[in-house]
């Protein structure tokens, strides 16, 4: 009796060590949370957000994974409400313990569901929040989405010594946050740049006549129209501009900044100038490798939002190559935390590296992203990048 | 700049008082707010960008097509949801909540169906000349939606007050009950109503969509807003405060870009509709009491 | 308790907002139980909201003092522009407060250097306790379910019944009316104000006609004849988007759809008690 029970003890023994030993070295799989607006009015920037995000994940996994870890990505329809990205933040964070979050797809939204994230001590990272008061959250807010502060002087510089422009006018839609920052640093922008302006106008989201502000712009005698808008106006915007005989350049924020325009607004979409870290005819091998693979999984070609989420995942990915997971959950989160700062990448929107913000009081908080803009102007039909 | 202005808000205001039509017929024949008619409006839009991006239809084959779809769409929602509402005397709020319901629904099944993105009719389907006099822009489309504006509110005016038809949709509008009474076809004239309106929406959808150079799922709602506070301003029910209403609306909204600043222009537009709720709530053509059962 | 911890986090936003809801809900019920088809209490919320969080934010008021304020805000204006509007009824009513409604939009869109405009407030402490929202509710429940009792009570519903009868009986239904108008708004107005400071943020957009909508639906479908209705409506609203999270794409549609068929099978609501009593058999009174 006793030889048998020692047996069965050795045996146990035995099975447990291999268990803990297989158990070690199988791979352990990441999750990954996004909450993105899939459907709602923001629905076709969280879907080309997640897009971006998809792809790169299944690119990754295909070649390994992350140390042989594989990424799982658990995406949420926040609707564009901020309710429902506060609830699906929760969710993601305490029910279904992910790593770190993607999104949420709006300004709005973030502002109200990213200090959850902070306070939980979970890596938010954004790739469309472009809005202020987001990164001055805190440490654990992160975006890859370049501002308009950022981008528009460039975007003015090179417009203004091309077609010789002496003064501007303006026209932005003032009931939406994103158009709405997006005046407010080119009105910084031209301040700084000594650009007189010659009058101010609004629109709202959802109009759809703008005759009224552009026959006014028309007749204060503009060289240039700047325009802060959501392609969704900013089409009819530049349709209607031509019809009326305006036919001066128009300088473009982020949200112009699409493939779109030539859809909607034909012909008439000449002359357009944006500036955005990304563009589709943008040559580097990596974009190309981007644009190819986007456009053949999702038969369409992406836009500025898939881009950018793209992007996002492979630089996570690289900060998690200098981690080891440990299974804690709380000690990988902070890990993730500290990895990111440090990390840059040469993606889809070239090369890419994070700049630390502040809180309203000054002191150090989360991180934007530092990327040089590439300027672009329409021209029967394509951009053509220009400096 | 002034004579440019005067047209934009001329065409603004026919768009406006477009879309009013069909939202006010149904108010004041049926006393029912329909804010379905949103939704009408969009599948009449999308269903001629269907047939001429698709299936090579004319303009004009494209306009019929989106009337009698969404003229059927407008009658089926009457059938199903408005007509058993009636028929145990629901009160006022209950279709209402009905056609937002609708409404949420038709909106995201097209979401689902086309995609979020902005779609945009072929730029070939009308001329694209503009026409040009005493230092004027006007395009050919906004001559079409002036005189068709025009045009709809005389004949339905006309239908109104010298036809049959019209005199027995007014006594519906005052009492139904009544007018039942006195041999009316009530339910009859309600399907004509419901499916006329939508109709009315469908081929105002495809204008606007042709205006503004762009098709999406959500487009009906910004319409509704402006409607709401067009028939406020113009008098719930009544066609003529749907036209004058309209007109109103937009020469306020462009006068005071023009004159004022664009950024006042939402609050001068709603400014003016607030002095009217405060002093004479029922707007120009309308009238205070509610209509008897 | 662990279970308890763990679903407090994840779910306590949630719980919360259900609370909100549910003042709103039942806000609208008394506007309702009067006969009065007021469609404003979003924009009374939007008042409410604007006020308490200015109020902590720029003025660094203590949390009571915003909530009085974003309770009063709203019953004033409602008290100025109760005269007019009041005089109108059924579907007129409430077209006339729709309009109010984008009014206030508006001007909230435009005051910005007041309201920060389309960019809204943002940074609203987070101040807002389950117990604030506990005891609002309570308090808000007892209150009307007092005055349902009592001969104001009795009054809205003449006046709901037949207003001309009433103002022959002698009930001055001006004032009735008025009153249930402006407590209406002090309710969206404390909904409001714990709403803000809630999350964090609000702006223009939430407070405009799509709030008004769900309001509403929230007392329709639960049911307006007594006061369990509307917080249940709230109830169901509000989880709505998370019970059919299931449904991915389809998840609006099914809003919509449940919405109609609602209305259309259930027409007092889901809260009916002479439903439940039939359910419960004839040998209960």
């Amino acid at each position: 009796m006793k030889r048998s029970t020692t047996f069965l003890a050795h045996a146990l023994l035995t099975a447990l060590v291999a268990a803990g030993a297989v158990g070690s070295a199988a791979a352990a799989d990441i999750k990954i949370g996004a909450a993105e607006a899939l459907s709602g009015p923001a629905g076709q920037y969280g879907q080309s957000i997640r897009n971006g995000l998809q792809l790169a994940v299944d690119e990754i996994n295909a070649s390994g994974g992350v140390k042989g870890n594989k990424l799982v990505l658990q995406i949420e329809d926040e609707q564009g409400k901020k309710e429902q990205a506060i609830d699906v933040f929760k969710k993601l964070i305490f029910q279904d313990k992910v790593l770190m979050v993607f999104g949420p797809t709006l300004s709005n939204s973030a502002q109200a569901a990213d200090p959850i994230a902070q306070a939980a001590k979970v890596v938010v990272f954004g790739t469309s929040n472009t809005a202020d008061g987001i990164t001055s959250i805190g440490d654990y807010v992160f975006r890859n989405s370049v501002t308009e502060a950022d981008v528009l002087p460039e975007t003015l510089r090179v417009a203004i010594k091309h077609a010789n422009i002496k003064k501007v006018a303006v026209l932005y839609g003032n009931d939406d946050v994103f158009t709405k920052s997006g005046y407010d640093a080119f009105k910084k922008a031209l301040e700084t740049l000594k650009v007189p302006v010659t009058t101010t106008e609004t629109f709202a989201k959802g109009d759809v006549d703008f005759k009224a502000q552009l026959t006014k712009i028309k007749a204060s005698g503009a060289d240039a129209v700047v325009l802060s808008a959501l392609i969704a106006e900013g089409a009819p915007i530049m349709v209607q501009a031509r019809q009326l005989g305006l036919d001066v350049p128009f300088i473009g924020g982020n949200g112009m900044n699409s493939v779109k325009i030539f859809d909607l607004a034909k012909e008439k979409s000449d002359n357009l100038w944006v500036g955005s870290p990304w563009a589709l005819t943008s040559q580097t091998k990596e974009n190309q490798h981007f644009v190819v693979a986007y456009t053949q999984k999702y038969k369409a070609a992406p836009d500025q939002f898939g881009a950018q989420a793209y992007d996002a995942v492979a630089i996570v990915a690289a900060a998690l190559g200098k981690v080891k997971l440990s299974g804690n959950l709380d000690a990988d989160r902070q890990a993730l935390r500290d990895a990111l700062p440090t990390v840059t990448h040469t993606g889809a929107t070239g090369a890419f590296k994070f700049r630390q913000a502040t809180t309203k009081d000054g002191k150090p908080a989360g991180y934007d992203a530092q990327q040089a803009a590439i300027v672009s102007v329409t021209k029967g039909g394509k951009y053509m990048i220009e400096n | 700049m002034l004579g440019q202005q005067l047209v934009n808000a001329l065409s603004l205001g026919c768009v406006y008082a477009l879309f009013a039509l069909g939202f006010t017929l149904v108010f004041g024949v049926l006393g029912v707010i329909n804010l379905s008619h949103g939704a009408v409006f969009m599948i009449g839009a999308y269903a001629a960008l269907q047939l001429v991006a698709h299936l090579s239809f004319p303009l004009w084959a494209a306009l019929i097509a989106a009337f009698l779809v969404s003229g059927a769409v407008g009658l089926a929602i009457d059938v199903a949801v408005l007509r058993p509402l009636r028929q145990r005397n629901a009160p006022h709020l209950i279709p209402m909540i009905a056609t937002i319901g609708i409404a949420i629904f038709f909106n995201s099944a097209s979401q689902g169906v086309f995609g979020a993105e902005n779609l945009r009719f072929p730029g070939d389907l009308l001329p694209d000349q503009q026409l040009h006099f005493a230092n004027v822009q006007v395009s050919v489309l906004e001559v079409a939606i002036i005189g068709l504006s025009f045009a709809l509110m005389a004949g339905l005016l006309v239908v109104m007050r010298k036809t049959r038809l019209g005199r027995a949709l007014r006594a519906i509008a005052e009492s139904p009950k009544a007018a039942a009474l006195l041999g009316i076809n009530v339910e009859g004239l309600f399907y004509l109503t419901s499916a006329t309106a939508a109709a009315l929406g469908g081929i105002s959808g495809v204008l606007i969509a042709l205006y503004s150079n762009a098709v999406f799922p959500l487009m009906g709602q910004p319409m509704l807003h402006k409607g709401i506070a067009v028939i406020i301003l113009g008098g719930m029910g009544d066609i003529r405060g749907a036209l004058i209403g309209g007109l109103f609306l937009g020469f306020a909204e462009v006068m005071s870009v023009a004159y004022i600043g664009s950024t006042m222009r939402d609050a001068v537009a709603f400014g003016l509709l607030f002095v009217v709720l405060l002093l004479r709530p029922q707007g120009m053509f309308g009238r205070v009491l509610e209509r008897k059962a | 308790m662990e279970w308890f911890d763990s679903f407090w986090q994840v779910y306590s936003n949630l719980v919360l907002t259900v609370g909100i809801n549910a003042l709103l809900a039942l806000s609208i019920w008394l506007t309702l139980s009067c006969g009065l088809l007021a469609m404003a209490n979003a924009a009374f919320m939007g008042i409410g909201a604007y006020t308490a969080a200015l109020l902590t934010m720029s003025l660094g008021a203590p949390f009571a003092v915003a909530l009085a304020g974003g309770i009063a805000a709203p019953t004033v204006v409602a008290l100025v522009i109760g005269g007019p509007t009041l005089r109108l009824s059924g579907v007129y009513l409430a077209m006339a407060t729709l309009g109010f409604g984008e009014v206030v939009r508006v001007l909230i869109l435009n005051a910005e250097s007041l309201t920060g405009g389309a960019l809204g407030l943002n940074g609203i402490p987070q101040l807002t306790q389950w117990w604030h929202v506990l005891l609002a509710l309570v308090g808000t429940l007892l209150i009307l379910w007092r005055m349902r009792r009592s001969r104001i009570g009795r009054a809205f519903e003449a006046i709901k019944e037949d207003a001309v009868a009433a103002s022959l009986m002698g009930i001055g239904v001006m004032a009735h009316k008025m009153l249930a108008f402006a407590l209406g708004a002090a309710i969206a107005g404390l909904a409001g104000a714990l709403n803000a400071h809630l999350t964090f943020f609000i702006g223009p957009s939430e407070f405009g006609f799509d709030r008004g909508v769900d309001i509403l639906t929230m007392a329709i479908l639960g049911g307006t004849g007594g006061l369990t209705g509307p917080v249940l409506g709230a109830l169901i609203i509000t989880l709505l988007p998370e019970l059919l999270r299931g449904f991915r794409d389809f998840r609006t549609m099914m809003n919509g759809a449940i919405l109609v068929l609602i209305v259309l099978f259930l027409p007092k609501g889901l809260w009916d008690p002479q439903r439940v009593r039939q359910w419960l058999g004839p040998g209960r009174r």
